[in-house]
């Protein structure tokens, strides 16, 4: 294959075949193809996850509102980055690079929180 | 033509072959460009976050100040602002789409689009930033109810504020590129480098939202 197509190959979720036809205007979502483009099944998903937070956070809290409202944020944050910044195509270094300084500051965040407040 | 090397005297090297391996192809250098932005996008990861963390420690030490201001927010202005934002990069993830397959004027649509949201975006956090003045949260606030909330409040959303600023501006530059036909299926590298600066822009108020907004 001619190199310069390859990059093309590896970050294009719709794609050419030989007879000019797109692909990738469906979506398969829990065994049921949607007429719809991966990036707009994630869209709808990220406005849905957010109406849940507000909604949340509107409503009188529970001891599983906030962890809920967290894994929500997590969840959306991984749908971007997994699919429109293209890691579940792209080399799983670019993944380590995003991790690391994540894990990091993560860790560093909870050994601060048992540091006893100053003031 | 005389070699002008010549003329002046400068000593030539032979024109020796590439090593294998060497990113001489343009394949090879998108890869290459993308993993340098995927390093830089690092560095503003460990930024935010520190600036994150320190609002979770606050947070963490004084419920109480960040529940009075979460009270007093107009939380539907930044809902709003954040659908904003969901729907640029959307956008963005659609012209990237629309330039694979060589549709120049769908790529400047959604492009357009985008730089449309991202404008709205920051001018609707100007409004929250004066409404956020009206209720006496400033950047410092010694002695009333929202001591210590200020600082570490506008020092994350500003600074992200001033990514979606330049986001926007370099979404106008390629744009204005692709009105010059500057790129085409096999040719958007710089067109998906400028994404992965605007997802992650994008996620990372999906973080701010969460943590700032409404934890």
């Amino acid at each position: 294959m001619d190199a310069q197509h390859t990059p093309e190959k590896s970050i294009t979720p719709t794609y050419k075949d030989e007879q000019g036809h797109f692909h990738g205007d469906t979506t398969t979502l829990f065994g049921r193809t949607i007429n719809m483009n991966v990036y707009t099944v994630v869209f709808l998903a990220l406005g849905l996850f957010t109406i849940i937070e507000v909604l949340l956070f509107e409503l009188p809290r529970g001891f599983l509102t906030i962890p809920l409202m967290l894994g929500l944020a997590l969840v959306k944050a991984g749908l971007v980055v997994y699919f429109y910044m293209h890691l579940n195509k792209d080399s799983r270094l670019f993944a380590v690079a995003l991790l690391v300084p994540t894990v990091m500051v993560a860790l560093a965040t909870l050994f601060l929180l048992i540091v006893p407040s100053g003031y | 033509m005389s070699d002008v090397s010549q003329t002046v005297g400068i000593e030539q090297t032979p024109q020796t072959p590439l090593p294998a391996g060497y990113p001489h192809t343009k394949g090879a250098q998108a890869e290459n460009l993308k993993f340098a932005f995927w390093l830089y996008l690092a560095s503003e990861v460990v930024i935010f976050a520190t600036m994150i963390a320190t609002f979770i420690v606050f947070r963490f030490n004084n419920p109480e100040v960040v529940k009075q201001v979460h009270e007093a927010a107009n939380i539907l202005l930044v809902t709003a602002n954040t659908f904003l934002l969901l729907t640029s990069s959307w956008a963005m993830v659609m012209g990237l789409r629309a330039i694979q397959r060589n549709d120049q004027s769908g790529f400047i649509k959604w492009f357009s689009f985008m730089a449309v949201l991202g404008t709205i975006f920051v001018l609707l956090q100007y409004v929250e930033y004066q409404e956020l003045a009206h209720l006496g949260i400033a950047i410092y606030n010694q002695g009333n109810q929202f001591d210590g909330f200020g600082m570490r409040f506008y020092a994350p959303t500003a600074f992200h504020g001033v990514h979606v600023i330049v986001g926007v501006l370099w979404g106008l530059w390629i744009i204005n590129n692709a009105r010059k036909g500057a790129y085409s299926s096999s040719n958007y590298a710089g067109v998906e480098a400028f994404g992965l600066y605007w997802h992650f822009v994008d996620v990372v108020w999906v973080i701010l939202f969460t943590f700032l907004y409404l934890v």
